[in-house]
């Protein structure tokens, strides 16, 4: 699943995130689609002075630019140095899979939402993130999941005047 | 043959501790003493600092104990008691209770509780 | 003076008091607990501006912000991990107090240093802000153009440790902003109607913000609890006060200018008020090991720091901290612009607001001295649910902007992107400034140039857009000059930014998985 590759302090031996790579053509790749989204662009009306192309190409430009002033960085043996945090642990490698499984959770609710409405995937979407994150008490985190996504809707509705929309369950709230 | 502790680092945990070895002196066996913690809370005020095990055990060792110390982050805590149970072929099972209210019964699952249900041998439960 | 008085008739009245206290017990709970901060926070409650009064919600936000600078100070002391980078330094000293049993201290000093710095700020602000946005609405323009362009790079080039990747991070800001419909013509809208309308910020905010943050945590959790010291009620005694007045006033004048400047943030003052400390201290030796000023300088810096963040966010309109980008969004919410307009156009609306800072102050003090045990015990809360709710709540945030699943495909996009920023230490707020003022910018360009009919030299017409671009300039040069000077190829972290002396020094790397 995951490597981690621990580099020894402040030696002189170049290290090369090869991963980084990966997001110097993901800038190539922004900017050269904004670039190419502007030349389908057409002349303003005759008071714009500013043509609505003029902005795009230069932010796709530089975008472009940064990606290989990225990759020559990168080859050059620039790390990035990750974000740290009060609840983050940098020595372990990274836990890809639990974020991946949390992607699906969240794709599940936005697939679903639709159709079964907020009060439902809210839940689902709780129980299940918690689930992934490593909670053992399914049941415990879907009455939780329930209270929450229940309660925000009849808050939503009745506190602040937004009504979401019910779904399935329209006519049960 | 062993006796296993189930300790939490509080007064239940002492109870539990102070029963296992005064059970291990008599029969002569070791002493595993197991504290963990599932890491889910960013403080657990059950899991004991490293600097109070070690003081832990050299109180146990003092009383000529042969102690082994589990101190570990786990996914569940009552599995890692069993777990130390079976492998280290477990005569008795020491945990702390502690009292609970219906609804706290309800809402928090208990370690102790699935301690004595899943155990293969005798659960010593004590109070403090 | 009139004026702020009857800003405080209606900060006080009974609903906007019950928002500011809502707002102080959430902005400190969330300061003390891990993986959310105040930015997060206002940006997951921006759906309540929908329906809450104007006044009322800027008062809620006012006082998250203050009080989640307050927050993040008690975890740095009782378990050493700064809750919000602008506690970081106050963890050095703070920890070590509070070790040496001198917690309920350290929290003290932190507490009545952070009202002091907050009201001696907040007063500067009243004086200021005013005169300042007189200041400013005259300016044309290109003037203005000049100051956002400065701005965009001071937050860019000067915060973080790497130019290379601020730049990365605001032009991903303004690509986003580029999207839809505003020019007349359809912008990287990829024939998808439901992007007509642009990208709304708040879902870019709360993606960036939360889910970002959320699944960087999840990817990374600390596996092994930490060891909490258990505190008492906070309290002082008369030597503590004796050595802690004069750092809370030297931490006051550092924080607020800092806090006013774009990428002055509130970790710079913090440091630069630790330095200070250290070096005027009638107890060299005691640094280290848990001196009371290496608290109560520094808290007081990131607390004035706020203050000075709000003055340069009403009398100009500029962002420079998250915080006030987002509180920035809310004001739009409602269809108003932070800026010296503002002062003109709604004086009820800002000076409640300057009262209310007054307000949820004292509010800091009065509630959060007794309850510093309470507040210890949020920490027990299970770390799956923290997450879990903040997918929830951020999910729910950006639900509620239109009722679209579509949203909330955009809130995982973009939360992917806050992950993929945070893996590779891009900062993140410079995106957030280039969201929001990358429109307002071609806006400018626009007004100038139609007022000058093409005329492109209008856009440094005016003399303070010459100053303003010769400091670019000069900015730009000290900048290639340091990069010049250091090999290349080390990324470590530039003059203008001190480095923190509490991080590991060890890097660790991690390798994506294929």
């Amino acid at each position: 699943m995951t490597t981690t590759v621990p580099t020894a302090v402040g030696t002189p031996t170049r290290v090369v995130d090869k991963a980084q790579y990966g997001l110097a053509a993901f800038l190539v790749v922004v900017g050269a689609s904004v670039l190419v989204d502007a030349a389908t662009l057409e002349d303003g009306f005759a008071d714009q002075p500013v043509q609505p192309y003029a902005v795009p190409y230069v932010v796709g430009a530089v975008l472009t630019l940064l990606g290989v002033l990225l990759a020559v960085a990168t080859a050059r043996g620039d790390v990035p140095e990750a974000e740290d945090g009060e609840d983050v642990d940098l020595t372990g490698g990274a836990d890809w899979r639990t974020v991946a499984l949390l992607v699906v959770v969240f794709v599940l609710n936005i697939l679903l939402i639709d159709w079964l409405g907020w009060a439902i995937t809210g839940a689902l979407l709780f129980a299940g993130g918690a689930g992934v994150l490593g909670s053992r008490t399914h049941v415990r985190d879907l009455a939780i999941g329930t209270a929450l996504s229940v309660g925000t809707w009849y808050g939503f509705y009745s506190g602040l005047g937004i009504p979401i929309p019910a779904g399935i369950l329209d006519g049960v709230l | 043959m062993t006796v296993v502790v189930g300790y939490s680092a509080d007064q239940f945990g002492h109870a539990a501790v102070e029963h296992g070895a005064r059970e291990a002196l008599a029969r002569g066996e070791r002493l595993v003493v197991v504290n963990a913690s599932t890491g889910q809370k960013l403080v657990d005020s059950r899991f004991a600092p490293d600097e109070e095990i070690r003081t832990l055990t050299a109180g146990l060792e003092a009383q000529g104990l042969e102690v082994e110390i589990r101190h570990d982050v786990v996914a569940d805590v009552a599995d890692a008691v069993l777990d130390a149970a079976r492998e280290t072929g477990a005569r008795l099972i020491v945990v702390g209770i502690r009292k609970r209210t219906p609804v706290g019964k309800l809402i928090m699952g208990s370690v102790a509780q699935r301690v004595i249900l899943d155990a293969d041998c005798p659960v010593l439960a004590v109070k403090p | 003076m009139e004026l702020l008085l009857e800003g405080f008739q209606s900060a006080l009245t009974p609903t906007n008091l019950l928002f500011a206290v809502i707002g102080v017990l959430l902005g400190t709970s969330v300061g003390v607990l891990p993986g959310i901060g105040p930015a997060m926070t206002v940006a997951m409650l921006l759906p309540v501006t929908y329906s809450v009064g104007v006044d009322s919600a800027i008062i809620m936000f006012a006082g998250i912000y203050y009080g989640g600078m307050y927050g993040g100070s008690t975890t740095s002391i009782l378990l050493n991990t700064p809750g919000e980078s602008s506690s970081v330094v106050t963890a050095i000293e703070g920890n070590k107090m509070a070790k040496r049993g001198r917690a309920a201290q350290a929290l003290a000093t932190a507490a009545i240093g952070s009202f002091v710095a907050g009201t001696i700020g907040t007063a500067l602000l009243a004086l200021l802000a005013p005169t300042v946005a007189d200041v400013v609405v005259k300016l044309g323009a290109p003037s203005y153009f000049a100051i956002m362009l400065l701005a965009l790079f001071m937050v860019t080039a000067v915060l973080g440790a790497s130019k290379l990747r601020g730049f990365i991070s605001l032009f991903l800001g303004l690509t986003i902003a580029i999207v839809g419909t505003a020019t007349g013509q359809a912008r990287l809208t990829f024939g998808q109607p439901l992007l007509a309308d642009g990208i709304d910020v708040v879902v870019v905010a709360v993606a960036i913000f939360a889910i970002g943050e959320a699944l960087w945590v999840a990817a990374h959790l600390r596996r092994k609890p930490l060891e909490v010291i258990p505190v008492g009620r906070p309290w002082m005694s008369k030597a503590d006060w004796g050595r802690s007045w004069k750092p809370w006033l030297r931490g006051t004048a550092l924080g607020y200018p800092l806090g006013a400047v774009p990428a002055g943030g509130a970790e710079t003052p913090t440091f630069l008020s630790y330095i200070t400390e250290r070096k005027l201290s009638k107890h060299p030796e005691e640094f280290g090991k848990g001196a009371i000023e290496g608290v109560a300088g520094p808290e007081a810096a990131n607390n004035a720091s706020a203050a000075g963040t709000l003055t340069a966010l009403l009398a100009i309109g500029l962002p420079t901290t998250a915080t006030a980008a987002v509180m920035l969004l809310a004001l739009r919410g409602y269809g108003l612009q932070p800026g010296p307009q503002l002062f003109d156009a709604e004086p009820e609306l800002v000076w409640t607001l300057i009262a209310s800072l007054f307000v949820a102050n004292a509010l800091l003090l009065v509630i959060n001295l007794p309850m510093a045990p309470i507040w210890a015990k949020l920490l027990q809360i299970p770390r799956p649910y923290l997450y879990a709710g903040i997918l929830f709540f951020a999910s729910l945030g950006a639900y509620s902007v239109n009722f679209e699943a579509f949203d909330l495909g955009l809130l995982l996009a973009f939360g992917l992107l806050g992950l993929t920023m945070r893996r590779f230490a891009l900062p993140v707020l410079p995106l957030i400034i280039g969201v929001i003022l990358g429109p307002e910018l071609e806006e400018q360009v626009t007004t100038a140039l139609t007022i000058s009919q093409g005329d492109v030299s209008t856009l440094w017409s005016e003399p303070v857009a010459i100053v303003v671009y010769a400091l670019m300039v000069v900015l730009l040069l000290l900048m290639v000059l340091t990069g010049l000077r250091k090999p290349p190829a080390t990324a470590a972290p530039t003059g203008s930014e001190p480095s923190d002396p509490s991080e590991p020094s060890d890097i660790e790397k991690q390798e994506v998985p294929r």
